[in-house]
């Protein structure tokens, strides 16, 4: 579904990817873990076209998407929720639902997704008149995912759903991630910092640092922590080979 | 009691004066994170519209002429295309440059637009009398007589400033808009088209413009091609002191310096008023040492955690 080949990204001077490649089936869902300045927010906000790429390509469908606008990208079926969830914090929460729906003119579908979203998310409901900014930060995450469902994705790209939530919400927001997949079939690409979550939810896994792809693989083979230990450090740690990250 | 209305109104009048042009001002900065110095000009040259272009020291009136109700659209539909095409020619191509150049773009535009009314219409102060009738008087209660265009003045931006609001928080584009102002990335991100949103912006910034020219030539029956000069110094200021940002900032922003223009102009001793604006500009000064993020603090400029 989507193809990152040689994917090179520079700020200035800095080259901040050096060559990543990904390849992400349809229905899956994909984990890029890495170290903090590997380059994993850097590759999303590339697929999302935020970013234009120095080299490389990326393909949805087919369809080469380096280049485009974000709107673009947004137009075509995928949708982000970035590091840190910018919710508009001067919006209501319906109304951050509603910028959702900005490229969307099927109103009965909106509908559709708009009970869905409540229905996953009841408490979106239940504050649906308040200013977002006035939202815990379990429930900035939940709005934050509610509102990307709302663009009617086919592929989702997350930046570190746990960063900052207490253990409890971070189970909760993993089920429905999973529950996405399993129930309207959304191909999901997740970034995160450790990988032990994202082992158990990934059907594939990357390992990024230093701007490259170190390992990737099915997450079912990669479930003897050492190879992922190494990638992502660097060296092994015969000591503490069990211990995931 | 009937000298503190005299001056509630005129403090009231300008400040919506000032409160009009500060929300122009303030909406473009929203999306565009651009201060546009040549909101003044625009207001300018939607005052020289009402008059035959020729640089002939007697003004003829052309849009002047027509009925109000053709008039003001006129006006309005000149200054919004002047506002697109500096969107087109100056900002588009700045879009990527840092917020210091865009502002010096504008400053350019706006030296630009001078210059072009100089050659057109020559550099020399126009009278133009157009519905002079407005400045008759009405007697509020007895004893206290304002004129008309104050209360139409004060009217007109009530309404306005309504409208501006029912627009960004009842209609889909006025949610984009906010949502825009506030995270312009993530906007995009999900589908909102930037060159969109910002025209829209523009446009709505040069009807603002349009209102503003209307209200401010009829108040003073002048055209000067450095007529919005000024203006958009104490709008620009009103949005600074109210908090760059917020759009109730900008009118918060508006109405205290035309209040504290007004109360100087009317307390100050005689020989002291020449300087009416030293002692505005001292209470900026204070303003912003004490508060450096302004009246009203905007949600965008908060930091989130």
């Amino acid at each position: 579904m989507l193809e990152v080949k040689d994917l090179e990204v520079r700020y200035g001077r800095l080259t901040a990817l050096r060559g990543v490649n990904l390849s992400i089936r349809e229905g899956e869902i994909a984990c890029i873990v890495g170290p903090n300045g590997a380059g994993k927010s850097t590759t999303l906000l590339a697929i999302s076209s935020v970013l234009t790429p120095t080299a490389g390509s990326i393909t949805f469908d087919g369809t080469p998407i380096h280049g485009t606008r974000p709107e673009d990208v947004a137009r075509m079926g995928i949708s982000q929720v970035p590091e840190g969830r910018h919710i508009f914090t001067s919006l209501s929460v319906e109304e951050n639902l509603q910028v959702g729906t900005a490229t969307r003119s099927d109103k009965a579908e909106m509908k559709r997704d708009h009970e869905r979203v409540i229905e996953t998310f009841p408490i979106l409901g239940e504050r649906r008149k308040q200013s977002a900014g006035k939202l815990s930060g379990g429930e900035q995450q939940m709005l934050a995912i509610g509102r990307a469902l709302m663009t009617n994705p086919r592929f989702m790209t997350i930046d570190e759903p746990s960063l900052g939530l207490a253990p409890k919400i971070v189970d909760r927001v993993y089920e429905v991630l999973i529950d996405l997949r399993e129930k309207r079939g959304l191909t999901l690409l997740i970034v995160e910092q450790s990988s032990e979550r994202a082992l158990k939810a990934a059907d594939s896994l990357y390992v990024l640092r230093n701007g490259a792809i170190q390992l990737a693989g099915k997450a079912a083979d990669l479930q003897d922590g050492k190879a992922v230990h190494k990638a992502y450090f660097g060296f092994s740690d015969d000591h503490e080979g069990e211990v995931m990250i | 009691m009937a000298f503190a209305l005299q001056v509630l109104m005129n403090a009231l009048s300008l400040g919506s004066l000032y409160a009009l042009a500060a929300l122009g001002i303030g909406l473009l900065f929203g999306v565009l994170k651009l201060i546009n110095f040549a909101h003044g000009d625009f207001i300018t040259v939607g005052a020289y519209a009402l008059i035959v272009p020729s640089a002939a020291t007697q003004a003829t009136l052309l849009i002047g002429d027509f009925h109000p109700l053709i008039l003001i659209p006129c006006i309005v539909v000149v200054v919004v295309i002047l506002a697109l095409i500096a969107e087109f020619l100056v900002f588009r191509p700045l879009r990527n440059a840092s917020p210091a150049t865009l502002m010096i773009g504008s400053f350019a535009l706006g030296f630009v637009i001078q210059n072009i009314l100089i050659m057109v219409y020559g550099g020399r102060p126009k009278a133009v009398g157009i519905w002079s009738d407005l400045s008759l008087g009405v007697e509020l209660m007895p004893g206290v007589e304002v004129p008309k265009l104050q209360l139409i003045i004060i009217g007109v931006t009530l309404v306005l400033m309504v409208v501006l609001v029912l627009f960004l928080t009842k209609t889909k584009y006025g949610v984009h808009m906010r949502a825009a102002a506030e995270d312009f990335r993530m906007a995009r991100m999900l589908g909102i088209e930037a060159n969109r949103v910002i025209m829209l912006a523009v446009a709505i910034s040069g009807m603002l413009a349009a209102a503003v020219s209307m209200l401010f030539v009829v108040q003073t029956g002048i055209l000067d091609f450095r007529m919005g000069v000024s203006l958009m110094l104490f709008a620009f200021i009103a949005t600074v002191i109210g908090g760059m940002g917020s759009l109730v900032g900008a009118v918060v922003g508006g109405f205290a310096v035309g209040a504290v223009s007004i109360l100087l102009q009317t307390f100050l001793p005689s020989e002291m008023r020449v300087f009416r604006d030293v002692f505005v500009f001292a209470i900026v000064i204070f303003i912003l040492l004490v508060r450096p993020q302004g009246l009203v603090m905007s949600r965008a400029s908060r930091e989130r955690v």
